[in-house]
């Protein structure tokens, strides 16, 4: 399996539009992450001696990771929106998109009611403030969305959690496509879209520093959109 | 704007309840099977006789779709003069569905049904038939893999899964060249099996058995 960043992050978009960010250890990045709900607190003492293990076990850490990918992502385009920094089919996308990506989160959240995890904050350093800076994030975001959700669907316990998420992986996979077209690059690369390991996700977004923190509500009980 | 899509979310999710309720029922009797053979002609007998199709069977099924979408991209490189974008389009997603096609004939092995013969009309003469053609197949395929998955050991589960997201990049791409939205709802909807092979015998494309 080319379970690897450069595969995942094939035009080096993340590592791009990132640009120099301060230094942040690996063991600060994976506490802020765990906070965020996207690794468990196992998955944070196995990284601590080794960067496995990080898999969530069971359908509700399967759909809280998912719903800290749906966080991140709705937050990033509710923020391109609210900043107004991009035009033509390029702002038509992130309203559709966003809209999207919300109701994933609504979807999550309705499955896990008091379960689900808290909304973290993000700051997406820069990323969201030039048309060029998000296209290029936009195309890993929804590629690594795509990936992620291929990682976890097979390992769904419950058929109709199972739906729900390949549902919403055909979604994300039609979001890369279309970024991708207004990237130019070509929407469907390979015959096969391979999955990625929660561990290998919680790797890349660590690596944007784009979660940086937790609110304080613990949980999300009576969220309603 | 919330509302709206609140309300489109639970139209979705009666759609859902439906296809899954439709795709139970035809799951439950040899009803694939028989929508098999007037689908490919093919009169081949179901591989295990339990109340659930087994992976050979939703493999042969998902082969076919492979089948008949490979043949689409194939002769209409062939005959339609498609230029540009659309050509373009035609070539990678063509060799994809070659790929898949011989993905899942390796995986069936000896228990593959041979292609059936297709009839695509102007689809592979005309590019903008040919486009919508490629439009209606690609939505297909996607729904159709998707109606499937519940019902799929893990292992297959899991390779299906690496071809699905690329049908549905296919039919993102598609509907972008035709200037409709490329991702049109929050959550793609599944097909049932029955579903799926009325869409297809809609078109006409599939003639019998090779």
């Amino acid at each position: 399996m080319s379970d690897d960043l450069e595969h995942l992050d094939r035009d080096g978009a993340l590592a791009e539009a990132l640009g120099p960010l301060g230094p942040v250890t690996r063991r600060r990045v994976l506490r802020t992450l765990a906070a965020a709900g996207l690794i468990g607190a196992a998955g944070l003492a196995a990284a601590g001696a080794a960067d496995a293990a990080a898999e969530p076990q069971g359908d509700v850490a399967i759909l809280n990771y998912a719903l800290t990918l749906e966080y991140l992502q709705s937050a990033f385009y509710n923020e391109v929106e609210r900043i107004g920094s991009l035009t033509g089919e390029t702002a038509r996308l992130a309203r559709i998109v966003g809209g999207h990506e919300r109701a994933h989160v609504r979807m999550l959240l309705d499955v896990l009611g008091h379960r689900a995890v808290a909304k973290p904050t993000f700051d997406f350093h820069g990323a969201t403030d030039s048309q060029n800076a998000f296209v290029r994030t936009a195309v890993a975001f929804e590629d690594l969305g795509v990936a992620a959700y291929k990682g976890q669907a097979p390992r769904l316990a419950s058929p109709t959690y199972l739906e729900a998420a390949l549902a919403i992986h055909a979604t994300e996979a039609r979001h890369a496509a279309w970024i991708r077209h207004i990237a130019g690059v070509l929407p469907a690369q390979s015959a096969f879209d391979q999955p990625a390991s929660a561990t290998h996700v919680v790797s890349v977004v660590g690596s944007t520093h784009f979660i940086v923190g937790r609110t304080q509500a613990a949980g999300m009980p009576g969220f309603t959109g | 704007m919330r509302i709206w899509q609140g309300a489109q979310l639970a139209e979705e999710r009666s759609e859902a309840v439906e296809h899954t309720a439709s795709r139970r029922a035809v799951l439950s009797g040899a009803s694939l099977v028989a929508a098999g053979i007037i689908v490919g002609g093919v009169g081949a007998p179901a591989i295990g006789s339990g109340s659930r199709l087994g992976d050979a069977e939703i493999l042969n099924f998902a082969l076919e779709m492979e089948e008949l979408q490979a043949a689409l991209y194939e002769q209409a490189l062939q005959h339609a003069g498609l230029t540009g974008e659309l050509a373009q389009y035609a070539r990678v997603v063509g060799g994809h569905e070659r790929a898949h096609v011989a993905f899942l004939r390796q995986t069936l092995g000896s228990r593959a049904k041979p292609a059936p013969a297709f009839d695509f009309g102007d689809a592979v003469t005309d590019p903008d038939r040919f486009a919508g053609a490629a439009r209606v197949l690609e939505d297909l395929g996607v729904a159709a893999l998707d109606g499937q998955a519940a019902s799929l050991t893990k292992p297959s589960l899991a390779a299906v899964a690496t071809i699905v997201s690329v049908e549905a990049r296919h039919a993102a791409w598609i509907r972008d060249l035709l200037g409709e939205p490329p991702a049109p709802t929050a959550a793609n909807p599944a097909e049932g099996a029955a579903r799926v092979m009325a869409a297809i015998r809609r078109t006409g494309y599939v003639k019998g058995s090779a």
